[in-house]
């Protein structure tokens, strides 16, 4: 590959790897706070996709507002979701399995509900700038992927500080390391989950804009979620750092890997070496790995 | 007429396989596989490829999709299974996504995205038919035996089993198989039937079906997830117009049941001569009282 190439599908890899590390956070902190795999993650990108479509063409013009308003709705579906389907079965105590199957079929609904309705249309997103890419010497870069790399960046930051300084953020980590003794600190454990929906939520619209704007928008478009999960699985579930690193990772592979082999190889490829990653070491780059506890 | 209806069962009771062999992996192990769908595609490629590429007799076909399935099933299970069970989960997604790239990649072979027509129409009706009692035969005995009760204690609590000397791995291993043979198997059959495969027959959303039909039966009754199985696919095949309104359907359906009555519409349920002789006599005992 030639240099310059490689450095442009680089840097594309690593604004890709920004909105998987993204995903994989929005994952992650749902599966940190209450263990177990939220599928529903995909529908709220799927919702947020197609929220981000229509508020951008049709309401608001400028990149940041519209961006902004799609994150209020995909925090609100996040919200929506946790206190409809996931709250009632969290308060009866039920095993974690029923949370589990909620998700997916929260995901399946959302994904055939947009199939029904919207199955033969193609959203693509209008261009927000009157320049779409950036030269420096003979490199070019497209505008839309610095752009991307610059959100999730800031986004992961402000998110890193949260969850360090303030009072819920903590609230937030102490919830994910073990759920029975927050309340008894007076911490109210079920505001916090509905508030890690919320953030996870936010994520989610984040990842959801970004998806749109770089493919178009399609029902099945929060199927791309598999790209975050497996940045969680290669990060170590439960680890946020560990999932960003791995997140960019992936996302730098993945581009590098296209560019070289094709992009019908490349998932073979990243997959076997997941299955092999599990084998060597399951407890992925973080080290932590989570066991089935009584 | 006849020929429609005919179709119509044919294509539900080989989808109550599929969901039997699903059942057969969650509700013995509790582990969940979103490629479940992925090992369906194996064994209808591999019956269609043995052939119509390799001219391979039918039965040879069957016994080779068997195989395919039981060497994903290894590939799959053998890192996996020791881990807590969402690596599983998440492995069986990326697997089935594997499995199509793999399709596609392979186009020379299998036709990629175009697919593979023109298969031998092999698996007829009373094949069907007969394949869903065999493998019913199986998971209702099976669950039965001393083999599913250790299972089923695994499922309620992995580390209990264990320290009882359980070895869990190895259980967890051999149901996984097995559900992964009688995946492919009907795979293979689906091949046969509808003479016509591609590589997206079964994406993620398929094998979440799958999961999500069994828990409307309840995971502790064969007998629910049979007639869930039956009565959705049924319906789905007898009213094609509103087949993508069925799932948001079934959606709403899975997750009232869940939050109102989560050990399913069946609960404990099973339908068996015991149950049957018991009603009889149920019948009988009032007078009796009188």
């Amino acid at each position: 590959m030639e240099s310059g190439v490689f450095v442009q599908q680089l840097v594309n890899g690593i604004s890709l790897g920004g909105v998987y590390a993204v995903m994989a956070v929005g994952f992650g902190l749902v599966f940190n706070v209450l263990k177990f795999s939220n599928f529903s993650h995909g529908g709220v990108v799927t919702v947020s996709a197609y929220a981000g479509f229509f508020i951008s063409s049709k309401l608001i013009s400028s990149f940041p507002l519209a961006l902004i308003a799609t994150i209020l709705v995909g925090a609100a579906t996040g919200l929506l979701i946790e206190r409809l389907v996931f709250r009632p079965v969290r308060l009866a105590k039920k095993p974690l399995t029923y949370l589990f199957v909620n998700s997916i079929t929260v995901a399946m609904m959302v994904q055939q509900t947009f199939a029904a309705i919207w199955g033969s249309y193609y959203f693509p997103y209008p261009e927000f700038f009157k320049r779409t890419a950036f030269s420096i010497g003979q490199l070019v870069f497209s505008g839309t992927y610095l752009l991307m790399l610059a959100v999730s960046a800031v986004v992961l930051i402000l998110l890193t500080l949260f969850l360090k300084k303030t009072k819920l953020g903590i609230a937030i980590r102490a919830a994910s390391s073990d759920i029975y003794t927050p309340p008894l600190m007076g911490i109210n454990t079920d505001v916090i989950t509905g508030i890690t929906f919320i953030i996870a939520g936010a994520l989610a619209g984040i990842t959801g804009f970004f998806l749109g704007m770089t493919y178009t928008v399609t029902p099945f478009i929060g199927s791309s979620m598999i790209k975050g999960i497996i940045a969680a699985i290669i990060g170590g579930m439960g680890s946020l750092t560990g999932g960003v690193i791995a997140g960019i990772l992936l996302g730098i592979v993945e581009s590098l890997l296209i560019a070289e082999l094709g992009s019908s190889v490349t998932p073979i490829i990243i997959y076997l070496a997941i299955v092999i990653l599990l084998l060597v070491r399951p407890q992925g780059i973080a080290g932590n790995l989570y066991t089935v506890k009584a | 007429m006849f020929y429609f209806f005919a179709n119509v069962l044919e294509t539900t009771l080989m989808y109550t396989i599929f969901v039997l062999s699903v059942y057969l992996l969650s509700g013995l192990t509790g582990f969940f596989s979103l490629g479940h769908g992925a090992f369906i595609t194996i064994g209808a490629y591999t019956a269609g490829l043995a052939t119509l590429r390799f001219g391979l007799p039918i039965w040879l076909a069957f016994i080779l999709a068997i195989v395919m399935g039981l060497v994903g099933g290894l590939i799959i299970g053998v890192p996996t299974l020791k881990l807590r069970r969402d690596y599983f989960l998440l492995i069986t997604f990326g697997f089935g996504e594997m499995v199509r790239a793999l399709l596609l990649w392979t186009s020379q072979l299998t036709g990629g995205a175009m697919g593979m027509a023109g298969i031998p129409y092999a698996a007829e009706l009373p094949l069907i038919a007969i394949s869903v009692v065999v493998v019913l035969f199986i998971i209702a005995n099976l669950k039965r035996s001393s083999f599913g009760r250790t299972c089923i204690s695994i499922r309620d609590d992995e580390l209990a089993a264990q320290a009882m000397g359980i070895n869990v791995y190895a259980h967890k291993i051999k149901v996984f198989l097995l559900s992964a043979a009688i995946a492919s198997y009907g795979g293979a059959l689906l091949a046969f039937n509808m003479t016509f495969i591609e590589p997206n027959l079964f994406d993620w959303l398929e094998s979440a079906r799958l999961i999500v039909i069994i828990f409307v039966g309840g995971i502790n009754s064969v007998t629910g997830a049979l007639v869930t199985a039956l009565f959705y696919y049924s319906f789905g095949e007898l009213f094609r117009f509103a087949n993508v309104w069925r799932d948001v359907i079934l959606a709403v359906l899975v997750i009232l049941v869940i939050i109102f009555r989560s050990q399913g519409l069946f609960g404990n349920f099973e339908l068996s001569p015991k149950w049957i002789k018991s009603l009889f006599n149920r019948r009988k005992s009032p007078k009796r009282g009188a």
